[in-house]
This record gives C-alpha cells, sequence and structure tokens, in this order.
C-alpha cells in the first residue's frame, strides 16, 4: 500500500514540533510532534477527544498553537489564519462542511480565492472545476446548487476547493462518517490517487479498519499527546488500539448471553407497516418492527436514511402517515410523546445538549421537561432526583441549579439517561439514537452497562446507530436501514460484514 | 477584526453583575447625554437637576411619573413576554393603538347600557381583545408558516396607525368628534364611565392593572407549565418537540397575551388618561418604549416594573422640563436620554452573559462560545 | 399634449421614492450581511437635520449631503459595535437607534423647527430626451440624485452578483462560519455594510430635506419613511432592482391622492397610506410560504451574531 513519493526526498512536507495548545478548560494538544512526507497518507488516529481535530485545525492555520513550532516544507511559518495556510499548500476538510447552501459548487470554489479577479469569471472558475474534478476523479457538476447535493458530494466540493486553490496537503477530518461504505471507498481510491501524485493526506479517524487500509503511516494521540507512530506495514489493528486506549482492548465487546430472555410471545414494542411521509417523500417505508422484553435490537444505516424519522415515530413524537405504533400492548395513536411515554417508553435522542436536555435551562428545569405536566411546576421533588442522580452518576456539575450548557458531553448522557432510566421501574421500552457518540471510554462503559441493566430487568431497548461496531456489539439482533426501509436483519454474529456494507448502500437483496 | 479583547461566556451569573450592569449602563448613558447637552449649549447638571426634581421630588412630580408609568408597565410586559422566549413582538404600539380603538367603541357604545364598573371591565376587556386580534395574523403567520414576526408585528403597527388616524379623520367615523370643527378628533367617552383618579393626582386605576399584571406574569412565568412550555420553546424548540409541548399552541399563547397586555395598555389609557382616540397616536411610542423598559428590566416582571417607573419619570419631566424657568430645555432630551439608556443597556447586557477578557499575545483564535443568537425567521 | 395628472403623479411618485430606495437600498446591504438595523428612521432624521444644518450654514448642498451621510453612519457604527463586536439583540439595539435617533434629530434640530431651506437641488433636463410626451417628465426632468439613485441599484445589483467581493458579502450573510473558514473577515464585512447602510439612510435623509419636504420638522420630514424603507428591503426580497421597484410602486401609493382626487376617485388617504405595510406582510407570507424560500428568502443567518465555536 506505499505509494511512491513525486517530489524530491528533502524530508517532510509538513511538520509539526511540540506543538501545545491550551483551551480555556483542557489543553488539548500537548507537545505533538508530527510529520507527514510527501507523497504520504498519514493517519491520525485517537478517540474523540483526543486532540485529533485541534491538531488539525492548529496545522491548517485555524488556531494558533500556544507553543512549538510548524514547519512547511522545512521553512518555519506562522500561519495566523486558514487563508494563510492555504497559502502555504495546507487545506482542511471539516466533519461539518464550509459550504454556503444556497450558492453554486463553482461559487463556493471561488469563495475567499484572492486570487481571482475583482469581476468574477463565472465560467472560467466552472471550467476550472470541471478540470480539477476530472483530474483528481471527483466528479461534481460546477453549477448544482449545494443544498441540491448528497453528502458525498458536498465532500467531493470541498475537496475540489482544496485542490483548486493550490493545496498539497489535505486534511481530511473524519471524512468517512457520513459515509456509505461503497462511497469510502471511492474516497479511499481518490485519496491514494492524490498521494501518488505527491499530495500529502492527513487522515483522521477513529476507525481502526479503515486506518489500516488507507494509510502508510499511523500517528496516535491520547489526551492530547502523542502516543505513538508507526508504519502501518509494522504494525495491527490491536496494537494500534492499545496505542488508542492505553491498555489492551477487547475488540468486540462481549454481549451478555441471552439466555434471561422472556417469553417469545411476548411484545414489548410493535412497530406495524410504518409509513412515514414528508414532502410527498416516504422517509419511512413500510416499517415492520418487534421487540421482545429483555432484547436489544440494534438499527445500523448511514446517517440520513430515516433513523431519526424512525426513532421520532417509534417515541411518539411524530405521528405515521400510516401504519400502528404499540407499547406494552397499547397503541400510540398519535398522542404524542407524553402519551407514549405513559405507556412505559422512553427516548434519549441523539443530540443531547439542544433536544434531550435544554442547555439554558438548569438540572432541575431540565428533569421536568418529560415528567407528568401538572399546572403549577413542583420544583421540589424534581431537584431531589436531580440531586440523587448527581450522587449515583457521580455527574460532575457546579450544582443541581446551574445550567446544563455547562455539563460536558458524558455528564450531559448521564443526566439525561438518569431522567429517562430512572423513572418508575416496570416494563420499559427504551429508544436511544447514538448514544455513545462522543464520549469518552468511561461514559461509554457506563451507557452500554446502563443499556445492559434494562434489558437484563426485563426492558426493551431500540438502539440506533451509525456506529456500525456499536450495534454489533451491543444488540442481540440488528437491521440496517437503506431509504426508509428495513434491508436486512438478523444476528449480528451471523451476518457477513460485506452484507451489512452492501445493505447500508442499498445494493443486495 | 481584532479590537485585542474576547467576550467569553459566564458560567453562572451574579446578582451582583444583574445590578451593576443596568445601574452603569444609565450613568454611562446619562454622561454620554451630558455630552450632547454640553455641546449644544446647555448646564447638564441643571438640566438632570430640573429632570429630577420635575419628577421625583414634589408630589405632583411623583404621581405624575407614575401615571405615565402605568402603560409602559404593560407594553414592558408585553415586550418581556415574547422577547424571553425569542420572539419578538415589537408591534406592541399598534396592538396599543387597536386596544385604544376597541376599548373607545365600548366606551361610546355600551356606555349607557351598562353599570359603572362593569363598563370599564368590558373596556379592558373590549381593549385586550382587540389588542390580541391585532397581532393575531402575525401570530398564525409565525406557527404555522414561519413567517418573521419582526417584520409583520411591525407592518401591522403602522397599519393599526393609519387605522385609527382614519377613525378620527374619515368623515363618518363612529369615534370622530361631531363637534370638534376646526381640528379633528376622538369622540370622548362619558365621564361617567371613565376610571377614577386617586384624590387629586393623574394616577387612575391602570397603574393598579399594571401591577396586577406584573404579579400575574410572574406567576404564570415562574411557577406555572405555561411557563416552562414558553422557555422551553423559546430554548430550544427541538426539546420542545421532544417533550411533547405543544409549539405551536404556546407560540400563540405568549403572542396573542402579549398583544392583549398591550391592547389593555391602550384600553387603560382611553378609560383614565385620553378618554378618547389622539390623532397623533395616543401618545406616540409607549408601545416602542415597552421595549426598551422589557430590555433594561432584563424581561423579568418586577424588572419591568422597577425600569417602568423610572422611564415614566423620565418621560413625565420632558413634559415638565419646559415649564423650568432659565434652562428652557426641549422635551426630547428625555426622548433622546431614552434612546441613549437603551442603547447602552443593549450593550450592557452582553456583559451579563460574558466576561471580557483581554486577548493574550498568540492567541487570537482562541475559541470564543456562541452567543446566544437572536433568531430571524424571515 | 399637457402633462396630464396622471404624468405629473408619476413624477413626483419617482421623486418620493428616491428617499425610500436610497435607504432600503442601505438597508439591503447591511442585511445581506446578516446584519438587521431596524434604525432606519433614526439615521434617516439624523442624516436629514445634519445636512439642513449645514446646507443652512453653508449654501453648498453637496456638502450637506456627505456630512448627512456621515452622521448617519456614525449612528450606523453605534449599531454595529453593538451587535457585531458586543454580539447584542439586533432588533433591540436597532429600535434603541430609532429611539436615539428621533430625540438627537429633534433636540438639535429644535432652533430650525419650521424653517425653509434657502436653496433646492436644480432639476436636470436630459437634452431632448426631456421633451418627449409622459417619459420626459418622469424620466429625464429630474434631479441628479435621482439617476445617481439608479445608478446605485444597479452597482449593487453588479456588485452583489458578478463580484468576488459581493461573493464574499452573501457567503458573509448566508454562513459566516463558511466566509470565516475561508480566510474572510466575518466582521469587517459586517463593519462595513451597516455603515454603508447608515450613509445611505443618510442620504435618503439628506434627500428629503434638499429635494422634497420644504422644511425641517421631526414628525413631517421622514413621516414613518424609514419603515417603509425596512418594509420595502423584505417586499423587494433582498434584490436591488426588486428593491427599486418597489420604492417606485411605493412613491406612488404616497403621491397617488393626487392623481385619484383628479379623476373624481376618492379613496381616504389614511388607505393608501397603509398599503404599503400591508403589501409587504402579504408579500413576506408569500415568499416564506413556498419552495421559493430557498432562493429569495432573506439571508440564511441575518439577525444572527457570530462567533468561532468551534473546538
Amino acid at each position: 500500500m506505499t505509494t511512491v513519493a513525486a517530489g524530491a526526498a528533502t524530508g517532510p512536507a509538513i511538520e509539526a514540533r511540540r506543538i501545545t495548545k491550551r483551551f480555556p478548560d483542557v489543553v488539548a494538544n500537548e507537545s505533538v510532534d508530527f510529520a507527514v512526507e510527501r507523497g504520504e497518507v498519514h493517519a491520525l488516529l485517537g478517540e474523540n477527544g483526543a486532540g485529533k481535530s485541534t491538531l488539525a485545525a492548529v496545522l491548517s492555520g485555524l488556531y494558533e498553537p500556544d507553543d512549538g513550532d510548524i514547519l512547511i516544507g522545512g521553512e518555519h511559518v506562522h500561519l495566523r489564519n486558514p487563508r494563510e495556510g492555504l497559502a502555504h499548500g495546507v487545506g482542511m476538510v471539516h466533519q461539518h462542511f464550509r459550504l454556503v447552501e444556497r450558492f453554486s459548487v463553482a461559487e463556493n470554489v471561488a469563495l475567499g480565492d484572492l486570487g481571482q479577479p475583482i469581476r468574477l469569471p463565472r465560467h472560467e472558475v466552472e471550467q476550472q472545476v470541471t478540470e480539477v474534478s476530472e483530474r483528481y476523479g471527483l466528479p461534481v457538476d460546477p453549477r448544482a446548487c449545494i443544498a441540491d447535493l448528497s453528502v458525498g458530494q458536498r465532500q467531493r466540493v470541498e475537496i475540489v476547493k482544496l485542490l483548486h486553490r493550490g493545496a498539497t496537503i489535505l486534511l481530511l477530518d473524519e471524512p468517512t462518517a457520513v459515509l456509505t461504505p461503497q462511497e469510502v471507498e471511492a474516497l479511499f481510491a481518490t485519496v491514494r490517487g492524490m498521494a501518488a501524485g505527491g499530495a500529502s493526506i492527513v487522515f483522521i479517524s477513529h476507525k481502526l479498519a479503515e486506518v489500516m487500509e488507507v494509510s502508510d503511516r499511523v500517528t496516535v494521540l491520547r489526551d492530547g499527546r502523542v502516543t505513538g507512530e508507526v508504519r502501518c506495514a509494522d504494525t495491527d489493528q490491536r496494537e494500534l488500539a492499545r496505542m488508542m486506549v492505553g491498555r489492551p482492548v477487547e475488540l468486540l465487546a462481549s454481549r451478555a448471553t441471552g439466555a434471561d430472555r422472556s417469553d417469545p410471545g411476548d411484545v414489548a414494542l410493535l412497530a406495524e407497516e410504518v409509513v412515514l411521509e414528508r414532502g410527498g417523500i416516504r422517509v419511512l417505508d413500510g416499517i415492520d418492527l418487534c421487540v421482545r422484553p429483555g432484547e436489544i435490537v440494534g438499527v445500523a444505516g448511514v446517517a440520513g436514511n430515516g433513523q431519526r424519522e424512525l426513532a421520532e415515530v417509534l417515541a411518539g413524537i411524530e405521528e405515521p402517515t400510516s401504519g400502528s405504533v404499540t407499547v406494552n400492548g397499547k397503541t400510540l395513536g398519535g398522542h404524542g410523546p407524553s402519551h407514549a411515554r405513559r405507556l412505559g417508553l422512553a427516548f434519549v435522542p441523539e443530540d443531547r445538549l439542544g433536544t434531550g436536555l435544554v442547555p439554558d435551562m438548569d438540572m432541575v428545569d431540565n428533569q421536568m421537561l418529560t415528567r407528568e405536566r401538572r399546572f403549577f411546576l413542583d420544583r421540589r421533588s424534581a431537584r431531589r432526583e436531580v440531586e440523587e442522580a448527581i450522587a449515583e452518576f457521580e455527574i460532575k456539575t457546579p450544582g443541581p441549579g446551574s445550567d446544563t450548557r455547562v455539563l460536558s458531553g458524558g455528564n450531559a448522557q448521564k443526566a439525561l439517561l438518569a431522567r429517562e432510566l430512572g423513572r418508575q421501574p416496570g416494563r420499559r421500552v427504551v429508544i436511544v439514537a447514538s448514544p455513545t457518540r462522543g464520549l469518552d471510554i468511561g461514559a461509554t462503559e457506563l451507557v452500554r452497562f446502563l443499556l445492559h441493566r434494562v434489558r437484563e430487568d426485563g426492558g426493551a431497548v431500540v438502539l440506533i446507530s451509525e456506529d456500525l461496531d456499536e450495534v454489533r456489539s451491543l444488540a442481540d439482533r440488528m437491521m440496517v436501514l437503506y431509504q426508509g426501509r428495513i434491508r436486512l436483519e438478523g444476528d449480528p454474529d451471523q451476518l457477513p460484514i460485506e452484507d451489512i456494507g452492501l445493505a447500508m448502500a442499498g445494493v443486495g437483496p | 477584526m481584532n479590537l485585542g479583547f474576547q467576550l467569553h461566556r459566564r458560567m453562572e451569573r451574579s446578582l451582583r453583575t444583574d445590578i451593576l450592569v443596568p445601574v452603569v449602563s444609565v450613568l454611562a448613558a446619562l454622561v454620554a447625554g451630558a455630552v450632547f447637552l454640553a455641546v449644544e449649549g446647555y448646564d447638564p447638571v441643571a438640566v438632570y437637576r430640573a429632570l429630577v426634581e420635575a419628577s421625583f421630588t414634589t408630589w405632583f412630580g411623583i404621581t405624575d411619573s407614575l401615571a405615565a408609568a402605568s402603560p409602559l408597565i404593560l407594553t414592558g410586559l408585553a415586550a418581556a413576554l415574547t422577547f424571553r422566549m425569542k420572539l419578538f413582538n415589537i408591534g406592541a404600539e399598534g396592538q396599543l393603538y387597536l386596544g385604544a380603538i376597541g376599548a373607545s367603541w365600548a366606551g361610546l357604545a355600551l356606555a349607557a347600557e351598562l353599570p359603572r364598573p362593569l363598563a370599564a371591565v368590558v373596556m379592558l376587556l373590549v381593549g385586550a381583545a382587540a389588542g390580541a386580534l391585532w397581532i393575531l395574523p402575525a401570530a398564525v403567520f409565525r406557527a404555522w408558516l414561519g413567517t418573521s414576526e419582526i417584520i409583520t408585528t411591525l407592518m401591522l403597527t403602522f397599519v393599526g396607525l393609519f387605522l385609527m388616524r382614519y377613525l378620527i379623520f374619515g368623515g363618518a367615523s363612529f369615534w370622530r368628534d361631531p363637534l370638534a370643527t376646526n381640528f379633528p378628533q376622538g369622540r370622548r367617552i362619558l365621564p361617567e364611565i371613565r376610571f377614577d383618579t386617586f384624590g387629586t393626582t393623574r394616577v387612575h386605576w391602570g397603574l393598579v392593572i399594571g401591577v396586577v399584571a406584573v404579579v400575574v406574569v410572574w406567576v404564570l412565568i415562574r411557577f406555572t407549565r405555561v411557563g416552562f412550555d414558553m422557555k422551553v420553546v423559546g430554548s430550544s424548540p427541538a426539546a420542545a418537540r421532544y417533550a411533547g409541548i405543544p409549539v405551536r399552541r404556546t407560540i400563540m399563547t405568549s403572542l396573542l397575551l402579549s398583544g392583549a397586555l398591550a391592547g389593555i395598555a391602550g384600553a387603560a389609557e382611553v378609560g383614565g388618561r385620553a378618554f378618547a382616540l389622539d390623532p397623533n397616536g395616543l401618545q406616540l411610542g409607549l408601545g416602542f418604549t415597552g421595549i426598551v423598559v422589557a430590555a433594561l428590566g432584563r424581561y423579568n416582571a418586577w424588572g419591568v416594573l422597577i425600569v417602568a417607573l423610572m422611564l415614566g419619570g423620565l418621560r413625565n419631566a420632558g413634559t415638565a422640563l419646559q415649564s423650568v424657568s432659565g434652562e428652557r430645555v426641549p422635551e426630547e432630551v428625555s426622548q433622546m436620554l431614552q434612546g441613549a439608556i437603551l442603547l447602552f443597556a443593549t450593550g450592557g447586557e452582553v456583559f451579563l452573559r460574558h466576561k471580557l477578557v483581554r486577548r493574550r499575545k498568540g492567541a487570537a483564535l482562541e475559541p470564543a462560545p456562541a452567543a446566544t443568537p437572536a433568531e430571524v425567521a424571515a | 399634449m399637457n402633462d396630464t395628472a396622471l404624468v405629473l403623479t408619476i413624477a413626483a411618485a419617482v421623486g418620493a421614492a428616491i428617499p425610500i430606495a436610497l435607504a432600503a437600498l442601505g438597508e439591503l446591504l447591511a442585511e445581506r450581511s446578516g446584519v438587521l438595523n431596524l434604525g432606519i428612521e433614526g439615521m434617516m432624521l439624523v442624516g436629514a437635520v445634519t445636512a439642513f444644518l449645514v446646507g443652512d450654514g453653508t449654501g453648498n448642498l453637496w456638502l450637506a449631503l456627505v456630512i448627512g451621510m456621515a452622521a448617519a453612519a456614525c449612528l450606523a457604527l453605534v449599531h454595529a459595535f453593538l451587535s457585531v463586536t458586543l454580539r447584542a439583540n439586533q432588533i433591540v439595539s436597532g429600535l434603541a437607534l430609532v429611539i436615539f435617533g428621533t430625540g438627537l434629530a429633534t433636540f438639535i434640530g429644535k432652533p430650525i423647527e419650521g424653517r425653509p431651506l434657502a436653496t433646492d437641488l436644480h432639476r436636470v433636463r436630459i437634452g431632448a430626451l426631456a421633451d418627449i410626451p409622459v417619459l420626459g417628465p418622469v424620466l429625464f426632468r429630474q434631479d441628479p440624485i435621482v439617476y445617481a439613485t439608479v445608478a446605485l441599484a444597479a452597482a449593487i445589483a453588479f456588485y452583489l452578483n458578478k463580484t468576488r467581493p459581493g461573493l464574499s458579502l452573501r457567503a458573509v450573510g448566508e454562513s459566516p462560519a463558511t466566509a470565516d473558514s475561508t480566510g474572510l473577515d466575518v466582521a469587517r464585512t459586517r463593519y462595513v455594510h451597516v455603515l454603508a447602510g447608515g450613509a445611505l439612510a443618510g442620504a435618503g435623509g439628506a434627500y428629503l430635506i434638499l429635494a422634497q419636504v420644504p422644511s425641517w420638522s421631526q414628525a413631517g420630514t421622514t413621516s414613518g419613511l424609514g419603515w417603509i424603507a425596512l418594509a420595502l428591503v423584505v417586499f423587494g426580497s433582498w434584490n436591488p432592482w426588486r428593491v427599486l421597484f418597489g420604492a417606485l410602486l411605493f412613491g406612488l401609493a404616497r403621491r397617488a391622492n393626487f392623481f385619484l382626487q383628479d379623476a373624481g376617485v376618492s379613496v381616504p388617504a389614511e388607505i393608501l397610506s397603509m398599503l404599503p405595510y400591508a403589501l409587504t406582510i402579504i408579500v413576506l407570507v408569500v415568499w416564506g410560504s413556498r419552495d421559493l424560500r430557498r432562493r429569495v428568502g432573506a439571508p440564511a443567518s441575518l439577525g444572527l451574531a457570530f462567533a468561532r465555536d468551534e473546538r
């Protein structure tokens, strides 16, 4: 998988020496050394919060480091903003694309390009875009409006934008997170092609398999420090994982055995022929789902294939156009989420701070968000519950009266889970969406523990996640959602990974 | 634009900054006003002294200030109620006109048939309904189509203004005083149904209504589900949907309540002070000043009450200033000062939520927390 | 052929449209950068009163225009500082500007209340074109600022759609985070356009006092034109040509009673005055409720403060 450097071998294309970057509450990078050769695909591996994106932001000029040096082509540079980074040939594709939705592809490419004349030559820019996209095998229509493009197409626009600006060092921040396995393959081919052409690619990821597949070399970050730098040829996933988390890990967390499952005739959550139409499009197209007590059912798929809508329909937030959802034998019947909660349903949304919790309200008021709604508020019992939750889950907070926006991701998730899972026992149906996204190992393990506990207590769990590994390791049964339909269903241990990947891309039976 | 400092979000608010910041804002505005006065050749100290004396030292000064404050309490509440949930009803002015139109209609048409206290209540109710009616289109468009209520409420204000002028100047209008020959005027309601005043002062029942409204709004916001729902919808519509809070109904409730409060302000002005439709708009700017009151009062009901009393004094002083011998200060000074206070308070509000941090060398691009955006959904 | 009442009405409507058009084009620039400035009325009044004082003192109307623009731009600077640098609520800040500007203008205009300005802007006859029936009086017998305003609308349209800085401006209004990531200075862009907007509002106010109304009075000089200008930006859906067209339409509504009286139709002046506001509501609702929103709607970040927040 090694590629031949095209340029003269005069040292690294870009090099970071002893970079330190502090934020008010955390040191994101501490004395980090990092170097990328010409024509090399160099992965930056680490967990969420390990400091990968910060390092990339420093390299691209978005952040100025508190300490340390950056060398490009062997020369010291001082990058004050991304434009200066780009002037030195460094460009970054962010996880959240930086594109103006109402602009065309060509307009987005021309935006901020001081090399363009004051009077923009629209046709020339369009031609240039076409040339770049053909040269690197990144098909895009220069006249298309961004709002009409798919996620994968938008990513291509981002890359074309940088290449057009003359970037030779590309930083790709978690570029595969939103792509189907097939789109990932296409991206990897492009990445290899660009490297073979002499470009340097920094591939930021936390996915071991992808890193092993696409890169020549890997630098691993943990808690803002470099914990290792190896050639892919000389290592394996297990070793990388150890460097990433600091201790040997089981790659696939073992599932508790399903021995304590209850009577298979029993049904906790039942969705029948659920169809949801939005603007004439079927975002959910005939979903049948049956979850029994003591079972975790995982729903995998690429983002935007109906996951959010499915979660909202099951939680009673959205009323299906046709079909029905039954919780513990009683139909939701379009009476809204409060009714669903009365039937024993709990929903932990993916967007914790903003949907699950209101950032501008304190923990006590947030506790009342999904409680029974009387005209006069009962803050006293809510405060008691919050205090109990803080003690039980060791939530780090200034106090029950502080706004939830000050909570870290892990603590926000704990507060949310405490509220949603901590209510009256009994036969619960829990819907969770991407419950461990962005969490550190400790919080992730707590989430998994809590889900297992629900299951052991006879509750039913629907786990909706874009993280395929999470679904495969937690679920007793899994299915793949593609364009609002269930494409594949089965035991995660039995289903071949290739079939799952194809189903996620809408290929296959 | 690098100004050498940055704003960092405060993690927790303190009572000290909550009080200090508005006070400093007002002082800064007075200093700025003094500069303008000095430039124009007035003695700022003498003007400010006259201002305080006119409004806050004599019995009649104080009571007149209270009378001037009463509509501001209501329009201030009208603004506070929606602004705190990031809805921006800036059309209280128009809703107030409609309240006045409705109340004077009720006063003129029904007075003869109703006993006295009931007539006052009917006038207030009709005024409230008219105010709510005037915001209804804006509320419906906002709740169902997402149309910006900022522009629609503002536009409706001017439609309301011209409607009122039409009712006064239009030849055959029911509201027009048939006896006013040289200059058109609104027809006055009968003295029997005008609101009682307290003693010889100009303070009327409108002040009591204002204070009652403060308590009601405070309880509603702080202790009931209605206020809780408003807070959730305002802070995070996604969370409201998730929790099963009816977003549209909450938007409608708060906007209609706001319109009704402004309508009551207009009704009370007709019942207690003007007794008729006024061709220049009752006392121009009561609705817009309500936004000043709400902003200065931190969108809090009690804050609104305190600020309304203060600005009532300032407005009252404006008229009183002209009769102060010696300085002959134009009454617009008070409006200029109001504007300056609002500008400084708007700037000052930022420091309630943020700390000013000097930018360290080499750290020019530290991440600043996102400001709470003012929602504009056009 | 004599100039009929209709022709005269239309010619007058063109004049009446100019101050609204100037202020609205200015507001369009500010809003395209993502800053809503409700303070137009205040800025126009300050522009008008300053222009009067300078024109009255020096007799130089062009100087009066420039100083009027500068004074209004100073007010706009306050708004820019509050809303861009301090990230304060733009609505409250804009309204504060109206209240402050109105008070200030009345205060410093007190000594000249009701006094007429000695000179007037001269009308320019464009050669033989001025003698064309109907079109002559409407199009070719106006004063220089009328022509300048039309040129300005054309210039702004070109700037927005055909130039690199115009593209940057639109990006800042649509998605400041994107603009920022490509190295554009969001704050500077917003400052520049808010100031330009203020200057144009000032020009509108100055034009009123120099060419339209006979004398200074707070209530009579602008009589709510600033609010109409605000409505016009929405009515013209942030497009300079549509804004100019809307200004003519609104100008016509303001002058239509001349013609209507002449034609024997009596529509109360108040009802005509309502029209621009009512129309704006309708346009806003129609634009908003269609799929058109994506292409012609308000700049996506209008009214939102921007701060880098990634980490």
